[in-house]
């Protein structure tokens, strides 16, 4: 039995870890730009499928070579739709971005199921038994996952606390009102808060589909659990972020055991309500 | 304002005109999914009709006129099946369509049709209740009365008395659940766990570990596909061993393209019907012919044998919907399709018997009792 | 004609349920993006009575109070959230009462739906035909359409599009706008449980799918397209989305295409909204904005 429960505290963590990396590219977005970018979860998908487009015919890149090149990739969808979406529309108010955003997301999705239609794929690697390990099992895919989620956190703790482009943007970011007096941060700033965003999104969803498969859905489904693990941890906030994947990872499994697994989605929701019911996040309007 | 006039009476004239320029054809609508969740079956259910269409055509079509299938999208949605259906009604006037291929789609279609008296056929719906909408609707697809009770009897016989059921949350998928729960009680078994689960998701993990809980020795998975895919995958990579048992959905080429080896093994039952026989041999070499390989689609001989059914009650009862309806008793009657006998039962649907097909090898094959 | 009786009866569903939106979202500035959830309470609790056997009166009345309901309690807390994260609880919200159709198997049969509802029964007149059900959409969309344009029109309209504009001042005047919010929450949640109510009855069979986040998606276009905050927009937007989304199947693409046609379809919607909001934010039908409004 306590082999059942770890086996489900490690599938918890596995997808905590997942759901941070989008988290904290979320609620980046969200720090310096100030609004909810409702297509961060297609940027997850194309990343994934920019790996799957280069490993097939005509190009039949090897993954280690095709990693970067799909990661590159990614970053230019969000630095362009930034440039050409986002950008004209930077003096608008949250909502109007939060619509466009919505379209966006709209078009991205369908574009992809456009080109590799609704059906799901896989990179085609072979398939592995898991290592034994403590009466858990565990793939390298797996370990892979956790190895690059705690190395993003530690490139960027550097990033955020040793540069100055990065510290200016944790300053903008973690403070709402100081954003705020400060006006429109610098295009260089947003540049680089894409760039980190989109290559968040892009290795998670590159993960993700290693782990598991791609499809056209798998953004918008897995962006749910990063808008939950953002409103737990706090919006603007990395770490929170961080902290929310992880305890929404966890508490999906866990409830797995206690209710039907039909509601397994519905937890990150739950934990989202529960939190709003609390009012101990930084979420709340007051007199804003 | 005459600017206006004289171009719309000519474009009304065009319409007509084409319009009765079509009536020199049968035809015959069909809502199929084409795009959306269940596309990919939508596709190798087109590829079939189309055949069966060409074939009748090319000997001569129904009393010299040829046969025209109008595709409609349903889109996979209950909203656009109902769309669909009213549009190939009162637009293409069409006294027969070939119904959506999910259940629930199709139940929402159902009544449009039976209202308006134009048949619908089904040749993958598999829920109990599917022709309860009235007369005009049937199907010649076995219904999963029958299969639940197969995969019951299959357990038994495979001496698993104890097995948890997960199944794919949806219309399907819980109604074989019921059936199959039903008789594997009735029969002593006893049924663990129940697990539902959600279509589409990437993860199902922990779901896989509550299954096996208990230790089950085998487990009843009613999974389709893409979720069948992930789920083997996963349980071969936690090391999970257990018998799994399916049902008809998964059995496709496509499974094993998407979890290679972790698919080895597995069984299931289907509904059945002899590979043998000189109609089947036929259909495969003519698919052959058409298509260049042998990946036959899931389902593609039913939809194959409703078109034959459907040209044959047309020629029989002639070009109306009472006409089609009735005739479609009769031809049906002792009829030997691709798929076996297609009589029709009281409840306007056929009856079958259930194999069971394993994966050996990454090939599809009947599976045999060691 | 059916085709195009039945295209009508779409529009005027949808016509109520963006008229309900836009109360929220055009009037209020309270992006909801789980208005689909109050579509589908109002279509099943409707679907349920009548299926047990209610008379259709008592199952509409008892579906609008459940849908007006439910606005009540999900505002309560949601209604403190700033905007867009007020958007994002909203979604949420309409993904949990989805989920509870589909796993709430003893209640709404899951994901089996509910086939044979029985067409309404209003005041011993029985609405089973096409043009019959057609009046009746249209006689409910009149009714939608009058009551909350003497909402709007009323000095409570006055103060939502105060707050909407101008929060603050709205509170200085010494207007309680968390109160405002939800009252006019539980007016969109109520209309829209209506358009939910037509829905079930016309169509005879609901299931759980028909409640996804695509249709928020569809009405809020609905909205935004036709232009927020005004009378006619949505209803111009509804009649304009429903139109061009059938006319695609007049194009007679071959078969195979049609692959191709609901992705591009839907990219096209996607393209609109962010096209709308980068050239004309207010819709095709502008808004005339009133000065002074908070009087």
């Amino acid at each position: 039995m306590s082999s059942f429960l770890l086996q489900t505290i490690l599938n918890g963590i596995l997808a905590g870890c997942i759901y941070s990396l989008f988290a904290m590219g979320l609620t980046l977005i969200y720090g310096v730009l100030n609004f909810v970018n409702f297509a961060h979860g297609e940027l997850i998908m194309w990343g994934a499928y920019f790996l799957y487009f280069l490993m097939q015919r005509p190009l039949n890149l090897p993954l280690p070579f095709a990693l970067l090149p799909a990661l590159f990739l990614t970053v230019l969808l969000g630095l362009g739709s930034d440039r050409l979406i986002f950008k004209p529309l930077r003096k608008a108010n949250r909502l109007t971005l939060l619509i466009t955003s919505l379209g966006l997301s709209f078009l991205l999705r369908n574009g992809a199921q456009l080109f590799w239609g609704a059906e799901i794929r896989t990179y085609g690697l072979e398939i592995k038994k898991g290592m034994k390990f403590l009466g858990m099992s565990i793939t390298s895919n797996q370990v892979a996952i956790m190895v690059v989620s705690i190395l993003c956190i530690f490139l960027l703790y550097l990033f955020f606390y040793k540069s100055r482009m990065g510290k200016s943007m944790r300053a903008i970011s973690d403070d709402l009102e100081l954003a705020r007096v400060m006006g429109i941060p610098s295009d260089r700033t947003i540049q680089w808060t894409w760039v980190i965003a989109s290559s968040l999104a892009g290795l998670g969803g590159v993960l993700l589909a290693l782990d598991t498969n791609l499809h056209p859905g798998m953004g918008l489904i897995n962006l749910v659990k990063a808008f939950a693990a953002t409103l737990l941890g706090g919006v603007g906030n990395l770490w929170g972020a961080l902290f929310g994947g992880m305890v929404i990872g966890l508490a999906e499994n866990i409830s797995i055991w206690i209710l039907s697994p039909g509601y397994k989605d519905a937890i990150a929701f739950g934990i989202m309500v529960v939190m709003l019911l609390s009012r101990s996040s930084a979420v709340f309007s007051s007199k804003e | 304002m005459r600017k206006i006039i004289y171009p719309l009476i000519f474009i009304l004239f065009a319409f007509s005109f084409s319009y009765s320029y079509a009536q020199e054809t049968y035809k015959i609508g069909a809502a199929f999914a084409l795009s959306g969740s269940i596309a990919v079956y939508g596709e190798g259910f087109k590829k079939a009709v189309d055949l069966a269409v060409e074939e009748i055509n090319a000997s001569g079509g129904i009393k010299g006129r040829k046969i025209e299938i109008i595709y409609e999208d349903n889109k996979s949605t209950p909203k656009d099946c109902v769309t669909a259906v009213r549009k190939l009604i009162t637009v293409d006037r069409v006294p027969v369509i070939f119904g959506p291929a999910a259940s629930s789609n199709f139940m929402a279609a159902a009544p449009v049709a039976q209202e308006n008296k134009v048949v619908m056929i089904s040749a993958e719906g598999a829920a109990p209740g599917l022709t309860k909408a009235g007369e005009y609707i049937f199907r010649v697809f076995p219904s999963d009365v029958l299969q639940g009770k197969g995969i019951s009897d299959l357990c038994l016989q495979l001496n698993y008395k104890e097995v948890p059921v997960m199944y794919v949350n949806n219309d399907w998928g819980m109604g074989l659940k019921n059936v199959f729960v039903e008789n594997f009680k009735k029969a002593g078994g006893h049924v663990m766990d129940e697990i539902p689960y959600d279509e589409g998701k990437t993860d199902y993990r922990t779901e896989l570990i509550r299954a096996i809980k208990g230790n089950p020795k085998a487990v009843v998975n009613l999974t389709y596909i893409k979720e069948g895919a992930v789920m083997f995958k996963q349980a071969y990579e936690m090391n999970i061993k257990v018998q799994w048992i399916c049902g008809s959905a998964a059995k496709s080429p496509k499974l094993v393209e998407l979890a290679g080896k972790a698919v080895e093994g597995i069984i299931g039952t289907y509904p059945v019907f002899s590979q043998e026989t000189k109609e089947y041999k036929a259909f495969r070499a003519a698919w052959k012919k058409k298509y260049g390989d042998e990946k036959i689609p899931i389902f593609a001989e039913y939809n194959y044998d409703m078109v034959y059914l459907t040209a044959k009650a047309i020629e029989k009862g002639g070009y109306t919907s009472e006409g089609i309806r009735k005739a479609l008793f009769e031809v049906a009657k002792g009829y030997r399709g691709v798929t076996g006998d297609k009589t029709f039962d009281q409840d306007r649907g056929v009856g079958s018997e259930y194999g069971v097909w394993t994966i050996k090898d990454g090939q599809i094959v009947d599976y045999k009792k060691k | 004609m059916d085709l195009f009786l039945h295209l009508c009866i779409m529009s005027l569903i949808y016509i109520i349920f963006a008229l309900s939106l836009n109360l929220e979202v055009g009037y209020t500035g309270l992006f909801n993006f789980g208005h689909v959830a109050f579509f589908g309470i109002g279509a099943y609790t409707s679907a349920l009575l009548t299926l047990h056997h209610f008379p259709f009166e008592i199952s509409l009345l008892m579906a609008l109070f459940l849908s007006g309901v439910s606005g009540f309690l999900l505002s309560l807390p949601s209604l403190r959230l700033r905007g867009d994260f007020f958007g994002i609880a909203t979604l949420g919200f309409g993904e949990i009462i989805r989920m509870a159709f589909q796993n709430e198997v003893w209640l709404t049969k899951g994901p089996m739906g509910l086939p044979g509802i029985p067409k309404p029964k209003l005041l011993s007149i029985r609405f089973a035909t096409l043009p019959q059900y057609l009046l009746l959409t249209l006689g409910f969309a009149t009714l939608t359409f009058l009551i909350l344009r003497g909402i709007i029109r009323s000095p409570f309209g006055r103060v939502l599009k105060g707050i909407r504009e101008d929060e603050i001042a709205a509170e200085a005047l010494g207007k309680n706008v968390y109160r405002f919010r939800i009252k006019s929450f539980v007016v969109g949640s109520i209309f829209a449980g209506l358009a939910g109510v037509l829905w079930g009855h016309y169509t005879t069979f609901i299931s759980p799918n028909d409640f996804t986040i695509i249709e928020t998606v569809l009405v809020l276009l609905i909205v935004v397209l036709g232009g927020k905050g005004t009378e006619w927009g949505p209803i111009l937007g509804a009649i304009l989305l429903i139109f061009f989304q059938e006319s695609l199947r007049f194009l007679r693409l071959p078969p195979e295409y049609s692959r191709y046609l609901a992705p591009l379809q839907q990219m096209i919607f996607g393209s609109l909204l962010i096209l709308m909001m980068r050239f004309r934010p207010e819709g095709l039908i502008k808004e005339r904005r009133e000065h002074g409004c908070l009087s």
